[in-house]
């Protein structure tokens, strides 16, 4: 962890009441940590460091049947009514709970390399690699809480992969093989992202699933992907979105003569970015509150993320408002 | 396009640095490889259009500049053709002669040539600049000119804008002779004459060149009518003779109209006026380069014995020579008593025979004189309120109450002629006759006495010293050859006379001896003619010269306006005006409303006045004004004034007669030339532009 020098401090009992409380590493550091596991794992424990111990639940969670509580199960599922009538300890247990799916999906197409470490070497994290951390720090949560988790990687059709769900431990190691492989070669190739959503529906159509996709949802047409996630969305799928943008893309700092090139394709463009700079933030504006409208209209629950913004805090966030919306929480 | 710095368009390489600046600054730009390009350009595609658009008007606007600043240091130029001829700026000598004769009335859309003229005189002026010597001539005939060259070119232009046409005819010799005196005597060497009009062969004078042998000065023809054909035509005549068929105020007038254009003019209306009244319409039809009689009858109004014609034409682009005007006068019949001296039985050898034949020849009643004849002796049965001229033709000196009768008769109007003859007895003459004679007699003179042959005529007076301007003589020629050829064989001599005031010696012999006399008496005239009116003393009634000698003299003493005596003159022509005994003014009233006044020293202790303020076309009317103050207008010297019709032939003159100087061919400039036309200071303009344009960009974004 010394690797990481981040501005950490150790915090004994009594966590920070906020994420923002939270010393947590930058990302560009927690990406120079050794492997992706150790790194993913360096991610959960920031975010989850003084908080209760989390669990990612499902948001559509279902009670099933009791269980009689065996030592590890949830304390807060114990249903108290049954032990006052049979004065033995039983736990509910939900359907998804029991059969809870995730696939993560991962955005590795060109516009995703902007960022240090992408082909644009632009200063800090790429979106590529800020994703796939991201993603691997949740795979490493669920992977610990024994559920299932898949990976469908998309960009290039050539060199798309995706690995079937799993809760075996091991399959972290496949997952993070794929993820550590993607950051390695990098972001290209411009599907969309709209189609890959699509082969995901297909692949999660018998069972609903937890379905979390990482991306910049900079696409052409603009608008498709979204229209996708709200299809999952309505068949019963829980969606989530990151959209993973880079400081440069929110605010278009550049100064002077600058040519820009297209990450996907061949388009360049000479200007003075002061020249456009309120167009291109007006415009960026009203993407993102589209986006953030479709999400909310079609219930995708969506998190806007910048790769200057700590994983963990990101993570935190995440699992503070999944954990906000489960009924299970009433206990 | 020419340059005049051509080496300067190296410069225009120059376009290649906002070029590469342009690819440098492409290239030296910051790369940056974005994944939001598509919120770079945008979803709006007129947000793209404009970004590219702004980025190649820039670039445009600085290769213009680049391209503009070396070809404005190159001074291009073009060369177009300028109306006018090139005008040499600088030290120099220039005349400009003017047409302003009344030709330069010519009407080209409603703008007279002279007018034109006088503007691309101004412009040429202008154009010489001030260190050029000027002088402004005008083509009219008679003009002054100018005595020498001027630098001052305020003065100069005030004169070319007070030229104004003249009714008189061009005289384009006396004009380019005087501007060939003008630049031979200046000592420049660039010389220069400018011909602003329309140069008409009938406006030169035959003649030697203008120039002085080897200084002929650049000739530049400034046509103001830029070519145009000056059609015109005129009524170049008018004549009126009495037309007794119509009756005895009838009258016939023949007018002549010219074409002097290149086209046939067919059917052109003409009409007559009397008095301002149209009283005969016609047409007419002339071929190209002829002229045409139009025949009018009319009848002069009643009660009256003159009166004023016009005929007019209808009127062309020159108006001024369409119409002609003339004085129409009923023929005044003079009544003569003709006391015959020495009556024969024998026609011919009669006193009177030739004097009878001459007043009225061929006995015709229009002749304008009634005659009437009587001897010494029934004089004084005769009654002279009915007569205008008594002749006394060779009669004897009569008793003194006819001699009183005479006189007074004299006194009161008539007009009484005495001639010589061998019935007129020199001392009888001088004892009772002395009132009516202009000067006494001292003696008769034969002076071929014992002359035989050739020696008779070699002996023999002629006439020599006429007085031309008097009415008796001014119908003839100069060297009247019909009265210097007349033989006087004898003659009577005149004694001496204090009394030289009111009398007039009209004519001499050439021994210098007296041979017509003439005095006023009252209010008539005496007139002693010293040789005999028939063949007796002389063969004057042989010659041509006796039928108007005494037609006019009878007219004379008659106060007729002479027959013959110009009643119509040309503008600019002079004519003497008679001065009455009692007369203490004379008006003459012009047209245009301007009257002309001759009196005190102007008519004092003479007979006759020169008239000369004859510069406008029309009709004169002429008034005596006597010493009780009443005035009176003289009918008989009314006259009219015509344009000279030679300056209606607007036909151009070939260059040879312009110049005449060989030397010329070729040296004529012609009415146009080549300008140059300076373009670097548009091009500088350009410029500046285009780098206001290139800021205006660069500041915008």
């Amino acid at each position: 962890m010394s690797a990481a020098g981040g501005g950490r401090t150790g915090r004994t009992g009594g966590g920070p009441d906020t994420v923002s409380e939270l010393d947590l590493l930058d990302p560009v550091t927690v990406s120079r940590l050794e492997t992706l596991p150790v790194r993913a794992r360096v991610i959960v424990e920031g975010a989850l460091s003084g908080l209760h111990r989390a669990r990612l639940h499902g948001s559509s969670v279902e009670f099933a049947e009791h269980k009689e509580y065996s030592p590890g199960d949830e304390l807060r599922h114990i249903d108290w009514k049954v032990y006052g009538r049979a004065d033995r300890f039983y736990v509910k247990q939900f359907e998804q709970e029991s059969e809870l799916s995730c696939y993560l999906a991962l955005d590795a197409s060109g516009s995703m390399d902007y960022g240090e470490g992408g082909r644009s070497g632009g200063p800090g994290l790429s979106k590529l690699i800020y994703a796939a951390h991201l993603l691997a720090a949740l795979a490493y949560l669920m992977i610990r809480q024994r559920d299932k988790v898949g990976l469908l990687v998309f960009g290039d059709e050539s060199l798309d992969r995706y690995v079937p769900a799993r809760a075996r431990p091991a399959h972290l190691h496949d997952l993070l093989a794929v993820l550590e492989e993607v950051t390695r070669v990098g972001g290209r190739g411009s599907e969309p992202t709209s189609r890959a959503l699509d082969r995901l529906g297909e692949l999660t159509r018998q069972r609903r699933s937890l379905l979390i996709v990482a991306s910049d949802l900079f696409e052409q047409p603009e608008g498709g992907a979204l229209a996708v996630l709200r299809r999952l969305r309505a068949r019963g799928h829980d969606v989530a979105l990151f959209q993973i943008l880079h400081p440069h893309e929110l605010e278009l700092p550049f100064e002077g003569l600058t040519l820009f090139e297209s990450l996907e394709d061949r388009r360049e463009l000479l200007v003075d970015p002061a020249a456009i700079r309120r167009q291109y933030k007006r415009r960026m504006a009203s993407f993102l509150d589209k986006v953030r409208s479709e999400c909310v209209r079609g219930g995708v629950e969506h998190h806007l993320v910048a790769t200057a913004r700590p994983i963990e805090q990101a993570l935190l966030e995440f699992l503070t408002a999944r954990a906000g919306r489960s009924p299970a929480r009433a206990g | 396009m020419s340059f005049l710095a051509p080496l300067m368009l190296i410069g225009v390489a120059g376009i290649a640095v906002p070029l590469v600046l342009h690819l440098i600054g492409r290239r030296r730009a910051r790369r940056v490889r974005f994944a939001a390009i598509d919120f770079l350009f945008g979803s709006d595609k007129k947000v793209r259009k404009r970004l590219r658009l702004r980025e190649r008007l820039l670039l445009a606007a600085r290769i213009l500049a680049c391209t503009a600043l070396p070809l404005a240091l190159a001074k291009p130029y073009t060369a177009c053709q300028a109306s006018g001829p090139l005008v040499p700026h600088g030290p120099q000598a220039a005349v400009l002669v003017i047409d302003n004769s009344f030709a330069s009335t010519f009407a080209i859309d409603e703008e007279s040539m002279l007018a034109r003229s006088r503007e691309r005189a101004r412009r040429i002026l202008q154009q010489l600049g001030p260190e050029a010597e000027v002088a402004v001539l005008v083509t009219a005939e008679g003009a002054e000119a100018p005595s020498e060259l001027s630098r001052d070119h305020l003065r100069l232009r005030d004169r070319i804008r007070a030229i104004e046409s003249s009714s008189r005819p061009a005289d384009l010799s006396a004009a380019l002779r005087r501007a060939g005196q003008l630049l031979a005597g200046s000592s420049q060497r660039i010389r220069t004459v400018y011909i602003l009009g329309t140069p008409a062969a009938s406006s030169l004078r035959t003649g030697e060149s203008p120039w002085p042998a080897g200084a002929v000065p650049q000739l530049n023809l400034v046509d103001p009518s830029d070519g145009q054909a000056l059609d015109n035509m005129a009524v170049t005549g008018v004549t009126v003779e009495p037309d007794h068929e119509t009756g005895a105020r009838g009258i016939r007038v023949d007018a002549e109209v010219a074409n002097f254009g290149a086209h046939q003019v067919r059917e052109r209306p003409i009409a007559l006026r009397i008095g301002n009244r149209v009283v005969a319409r016609g047409l007419v039809t002339v071929e190209p380069g002829q002229r045409t009689r139009k025949r009018f009858t009319a009848a002069l109004p009643p009660g009256t014995r003159a009166a004023e014609l016009e005929v007019e034409l209808a009127p062309d682009q020159l108006a001024i020579d369409d119409r002609r005007y003339a004085l129409a006068e009923r023929t005044a019949e003079i009544r003569v008593l003709l006391v015959n001296g020495d009556p024969r039985t024998v026609r011919y050898e009669d006193e009177l025979f030739y004097l009878s034949a001459a007043l009225r020849p061929g006995d015709r009643s229009d002749s304008g004189a009634v005659l009437t004849t009587a001897t010494g002796d029934e004089l004084m049965s005769q009654r002279l309120d009915e007569i205008d001229v008594v002749v006394l033709a060779n009669v004897s000196a009569l008793p003194a109450p006819a001699v009183s009768r005479l006189r007074q008769w004299v006194e009161a109007g008539g007009g009484l002629w005495v001639t010589a003859g061998s019935n007129v007895d020199v001392e009888e003459y001088d004892q009772r006759m002395s009132p009516l004679l202009p000067q006494n007699l001292s003696g008769a003179v034969d002076l071929v006495h014992g002359a035989r042959g050739d020696e008779r005529s070699g002996r023999a007076l002629s006439l020599a010293k006429l007085e031309v301007d008097h009415p008796i003589f001014s119908v003839f020629p100069p060297d009247a050859p019909g009265l210097r050829e007349a033989g006087y064989s004898r003659i009577v001599l005149l004694g001496p006379t204090t009394e030289v005031s009111r009398r007039q010696v009209l004519a001499r012999y050439d021994n210098g001896t007296a041979a017509l006399v003439e005095a006023e008496a009252g209010k008539g005239r005496l007139l002693l003619y010293t040789s005999t009116i028939d063949r007796d003393w002389n063969d004057l009634p042989i010659h041509p010269g006796f039928v108007p000698f005494v037609q006019q003299a009878v007219r004379h003493l008659a106060r007729v306006s002479p027959r013959g005596r110009p009643r119509e003159l040309l503008v600019g022509h002079q004519l003497l005006l008679d001065i009455g005994a009692d007369t203490v003014r004379i008006d003459v009233d012009r047209p245009g409303g301007h009257r002309s006044v001759f009196e005190g020293e102007e008519l004092a202790d003479r007979r006759q006045v020169r008239f000369s303020e004859t510069d406008a076309p029309g009709f004169y009317e002429v008034t005596d004004v006597k010493r009780e103050g009443s005035g009176s207008a003289r009918g008989d010297s009314d006259f009219a004034v015509n344009l000279d019709a030679r300056g209606s032939d607007l036909r151009r003159a070939e260059l040879a007669q312009l110049t005449r100087a060989p030397e010329h061919a070729g040296a004529v400039g012609s009415d146009t030339h080549e300008r140059r036309v300076e373009l670097w200071h548009a091009v500088a303009a350009a410029l500046l532009l285009f780098l206001l344009a290139e800021s205006f960009i660069v500041w915008r974004h």
